[in-house]
């Protein structure tokens, strides 16, 4: 079943992020992938993420594709103005690919092209307003297209939200997004109170994915805590990994694979779907989801 | 009022190859912020000179981008027939009007960095990105292109953390424009989706 049609039908959604190759070597990304065939619904693909310039997310995603894979293209509004960004999704759909989630994009002065101009001709809200047309066959200035896309369109939130945030995110919904999918998780309690939020504001109807990252370590949780954008490794968290990292016996990564799959269990009830985002490697996810019951 | 920011010396020294220069303030913005009035002028004058340059004369025009004639300003300052090249302490706009006349080569001496203005004695950054089609009614009156690093027309972007912006950690905008437009009574206005903006608007006139 696509992940479309697995979503929208209100079935848990397992999907994880490929990050593209810094170079034209794709092997890497390719073995990465074929890690978690099996355990995914669909692999999104990032857009030089976090800033740091690697190969396109369109290029990629087609090179999945190719093997079988569903992708989910990220599409963020820093690098591309409208044309750009609508001659991309024409290509993506070309290509096959059927799903995006689009997002603003971290700032250029974050990456490793601290100099490039930062387009942000559209910004993510106006972005999918853009591609509801593009889905009913217009142009952002009203031409008619040969063909139109058929894309499912996600957001991106962080799960605190202030009052400017929230309505932000109800503008995302309003201008067509299909689904949400947040910022790394780590407290349940804290992420029912997003949705109970969200679902206030914006009504039932869209779906949330919950982000997952499994810890590595004590020092990647602080390395999140300082230098991601809205992840907070919560303090009995941090204990629990830092008291793994003392003992031999138990040893950091498996009691992040545990907290990780317990965090999926408490989860399963309360959103539509997990989205995994390891630090590196995702030779982890598959005994994350199984030891989650997935 | 035309935000400016004064060059490294270093760089400045760098780029300037003549030896005979004349150097220019200006008596309205950049005197304002004290990066090109009279006592900045003359610390630049005592800088060169101790660079090996040779600093032939110096003035502050009333005005550096409001040229009424630059035979008058050649004949009260008769250094500038003198001098290989000028460095000009103002905005780009008073470097571009200057350069336009001199007849030789003019060195900006300071970046110009945003549309300002000065508020209860505070210089204050940023007010405006010259977009060609303000509606800054809408925003509370706070210019998001002028303020956001994005430009963010719809809220702020997922970088915002606790207030603060991801690029320099001053306070996100958006939450100052939700602010205002809340205390206003006028929160409406944002609610609804901005479109984009019209950038054909920023065309050259003819």
């Amino acid at each position: 079943m696509s992940f479309r049609n697995k979503l929208l039908s209100g079935k848990f959604t397992v999907t994880a992020e490929i990050s593209p190759p810094k170079g034209t070597d794709i092997s890497g990304m390719m073995k990465e992938a074929r890690t978690i065939k099996d355990a995914v619904d669909a692999v999104s693909v990032t857009d030089n993420q976090r800033a740091i310039m690697r190969m396109s997310p369109l290029a990629a995603c087609s090179a999945l594709s190719q093997e079988g894979f569903e992708t989910i293209m990220h599409l963020t509004c820093r690098d591309r103005n409208r044309l750009a960004l609508q001659s991309e999704l024409l290509g993506a759909s070309f290509l096959g690919i059927k799903n995006v989630v689009v997002m603003s994009g971290d700032h250029p002065v974050k990456g490793d092209h601290p100099g490039a101009k930062p387009v942000y001709d559209l910004d993510s809200v106006q972005l999918l307003d853009m591609i509801s047309r593009l889905n009913s066959g217009v142009d952002i200035s009203g031409n008619g297209l040969e063909g139109k896309t058929e894309f499912l369109t996600g957001a991106v939130s962080n799960t605190e939200l202030t009052e400017a945030a929230l309505m932000k995110l109800e503008k995302k919904i309003n201008a067509g997004a299909h689904f949400i999918i947040t910022q790394a998780v780590f407290d349940a309690g804290k992420f029912s109170e997003f949705r109970d939020k969200v679902h206030d504001a914006c009504g039932k109807q869209i779906k949330i994915i919950a982000g997952i990252i499994p810890l590595k370590s004590e020092k990647s949780a602080q390395f999140l805590n300082k230098n991601i954008a809205g992840v907070k490794v919560p303090d009995d968290v941090l204990r629990r990994i830092k008291a793994a990292s003392n003992s031999e016996a138990v040893g950091h990564e498996s009691v992040g694979i545990e907290i990780a799959a317990e965090l999926i269990k408490e989860l399963r009830g309360i959103c539509d779907g997990v989205h995994i985002m390891p630090i590196g490697a995702h030779k982890n996810t598959g005994k994350i989801l199984e030891m989650a019951g997935i | 009022m035309i935000i400016s920011r004064q060059k490294e010396f270093k760089d400045l020294l760098k780029s300037i190859k003549e030896q005979d220069i004349f150097i220019i303030g200006c008596g309205k913005c950049a005197t304002k912020q004290r990066m090109g009035g009279e006592p900045e002028v003359l610390e630049m004058k005592k800088k060169l000179g101790r660079s090996g340059k040779n600093v032939v004369g110096w003035t502050v025009l009333s005005s550096a981008c409001n040229l009424s004639s630059w035979d008058e300003v050649l004949s009260q300052n008769p250094g500038i027939a003198k001098a290989e090249a000028l460095l000009v302490m103002s905005c780009g706009g008073g470097v571009s009007i200057i350069s336009s006349v001199a007849q030789r080569a003019v060195y900006p001496a300071l970046d110009t960095e945003s549309l300002g203005g000065v508020c209860r004695d505070a210089v204050v950054m940023e007010q405006c990105g010259m977009c060609g089609e303000c509606d800054i009614q809408v925003f509370g009156g706070i210019c998001p292109l002028g303020q956001c690093p994005k430009s963010m027309l719809n809220g702020p972007c997922g970088g915002a953390v606790e207030g603060k912006c991801e690029v320099d950690e001053r306070k996100c905008v958006w939450d100052e424009i939700y602010e205002r437009q809340k205390s206003l009574g006028r929160l409406e206005e944002i609610k609804h989706i901005h479109g984009p903006k019209d950038h054909s608007k920023r065309r050259r006139r003819v």
